[in-house]
């Protein structure tokens, strides 16, 4: 009988969790003139895909598709290829000022977006970076640097140096020690951060938001949080942007849930 | 190997880091001491000048009152229903049980900017459901203008922000439940303990430091957040639901008052050091969960 009331009650708070996404999924169905009636209805015999062909045609979502996946992508390349350096000069090497280069990095991730903003518009705007993909590509690369470190720190780290020892005097070289030996065995944990670092650019809005003034440069989230006031009333294509825009994430929420899951605990520190 | 190898490693990360986050930094600061607009350009030295102009701003007040508010009422809330739900998933019924806490994760991996448009839809004064509802149930007559009313906006926007942190607190606290030693709650049984005794003197207590940690993330991240407030309101109506964050690019990028606007994300930045500080000397005591 308790087994019923506890499967009951996870049921039921199941459904209020899913309320807003739900509502949004119904809504990315219907068909205009539906969308705006009185009273709103959860189905109609009416409902279609024609949002999800539609965005694209009446809405700029596909450059802001392309947009997104550009520099997210990119962004990420860059954030990994940087980031594996520092991780492994911090996870393989002591030097003097280590400590001081790990705080900056820990620092610098705590650091509000708010408090950099103007001067980094100043600064993108004088070097002619400001409403460019490449300006977003490289501030995305920052704001992800930092805690991409941390966890390529913490993946190095754990991999013995021991192995790496046999490796060289098995007669490999430094470098051959890192590519095939060490990189291999890291590559589970690089392929995690870089799903990390893809969700982060791939969601975020401050610095799209304020960086970026012109269609041909907005990212989807931008286009979605501007919503109220350019595309007024198309609730039905706008749900289905965000339907779709929120399905890489859940997918690869979906893939690597227990890396999920310690990633929560681990970037506990930002 | 030499000496320079891992200053050269460092090097690409470093220079991305100053050129992006340092150099700003120190240049708002060096904003926030003199006169400076996005039209009119570097002005004079003023000293705290910008700084007064916040603090003599009514509407600084209004946005550091709604910031407290949504910081600290939002990550409460978020707490309390992160261990209801916590105690619910722990009972382990079965598969089920993993399912919904799949489940019950979600609105933690969906984007801000979705969580904000799909609350911000839900709320519709015309075509929401909440507001037919509402209507359909007789409590009100009228459909109520969530967004749109300055008393309710704020407690919306806190609504959403507590659906969408709810699960990291709920993860960590389920971490901490299924760390508290089996014995303890046998030792409790034999003495004879009910089940809210047990809950008031064994599982409290042993989820105290989760509960600290997630309390000090909740607030920094909370009071650094500007997705949530400017999807939903942009602050309005009238600046009723106003916060730090969204106050800065007011400031700076609608009022072209840079001064101001720096001078103000220097006040968010020095608050947040205070409570990151706090942050790190309570985590490195305790470990990190």
């Amino acid at each position: 009988m308790k087994r019923y009331i506890t499967a009951l009650a996870l049921v039921v708070v199941a459904a209020l969790v899913f309320l807003p996404i739900l509502w949004t999924f119904a809504t990315s169905l219907k068909p205009l003139p539906e969308v705006n009636a009185y009273p709103p209805r959860w189905t109609s015999p009416n409902m279609s895909l024609h949002p999800y062909v539609d965005m694209f045609f009446y809405l700029p979502f596909t450059t802001y598709t392309i947009n997104s996946l550009l520099v997210a992508f990119c962004a990420t390349v860059l954030t990994l290829l940087i980031g594996s350096l520092a991780g492994f000069a911090f996870a393989r090497f002591e030097f003097p000022g280590k400590r001081f280069f790990l705080l900056i990095f820990l620092l610098s991730q705590m650091l509000p977006g708010a408090s950099v903003i103007v001067p980094l518009f100043q600064l993108m705007s004088t070097v002619g970076l400001y409403n460019t993909l490449l300006g977003l590509i490289l501030i995305h690369t920052a704001i992800l640097l930092p805690f991409v470190i941390w966890l390529l720190y913490g993946f190095f780290s754990g991999i013995p140096r021991e192995v790496e020892d046999a490796a060289l005097i098995d007669g490999c070289s430094r470098v051959a020690a890192l590519r095939r030996v060490l990189l291999p065995l890291a590559l589970p944990g690089l392929g995690g951060t870089a799903l990390f670092a893809f969700l982060g650019s791939w969601n975020e809005f401050f610095f799209a938001l304020i960086l970026t003034e012109s269609d041909t440069t907005r990212t989807i989230p931008v286009g979605i949080g501007l919503f109220v006031g350019e595309f007024t009333d198309v609730w039905n294509q706008m749900s289905a942007a965000a339907i779709l825009f929120s399905i890489p994430p859940l997918v690869l929420f979906l893939m690597m849930r227990q890396t999920f899951v310690k990633g929560l605990v681990a970037g506990a520190v930002k | 190997m030499k000496r320079s190898t891992p200053y050269f490693l460092l090097f690409p990360a470093l220079l991305f880091t100053i050129v992006v986050l340092v150099y700003p930094l120190l240049q708002n600061l060096h904003n926030s001491l003199r006169r400076v607009s996005l039209i009119r350009g570097m002005g004079d030295w003023s000293g705290l000048l910008n700084y007064e102009r916040v603090f003599q701003d009514s509407l600084f007040w209004l946005a550091f009152q709604n910031t407290v508010l949504y910081a600290s009422v939002g990550t409460m809330l978020a707490l309390g229903v992160g261990l209801a739900f916590a105690l619910l998933l722990n009972m382990k019924i079965g598969r089920i049980t993993n399912i919904m806490g799949f489940l019950y994760t979600v609105p933690w991996v969906i984007s801000p900017v979705v969580a904000g448009f799909a609350w911000k839809w839900l709320l519709n004064d015309n075509f929401g459901i909440i507001n037919h509802w509402l209507i359909s149930l007789s409590i009100v007559t009228e459909g109520i203008t969530w967004l749109g009313d300055p008393t309710t906006a704020l407690l919306c926007v806190i609504v959403a922000r507590v659906w969408q942190f709810y699960p990291f607190a709920m993860v960590m606290f389920l971490a901490g439940l299924q760390a508290i030693p089996e014995e303890q709650y046998e030792a409790a049984a034999v003495d004879g303990a009910s089940t809210a005794r047990k809950f008031i003197h064994i599982t409290l207590p042993n989820l105290r430091s989760v509960a600290i940690v997630l309390l000090l993330l909740g607030v920094i991240w909370s009071f650094n957040d500007f997705n949530m407030v400017f999807v939903m309101t942009r602050g309005g109506p009238i600046h009723a639901s106003m916060v730090l964050p969204v106050l800065v690019r007011e400031f700076s990028f609608v009022q072209f008052d840079l001064g101001k606007g720096s001078a103000l994300s220097m006040l968010i930045f020095g608050t947040l050091i205070v409570l990151s500080v706090i942050y790190l000397r309570v985590v490195s005591k305790r470990g990190p969960a």
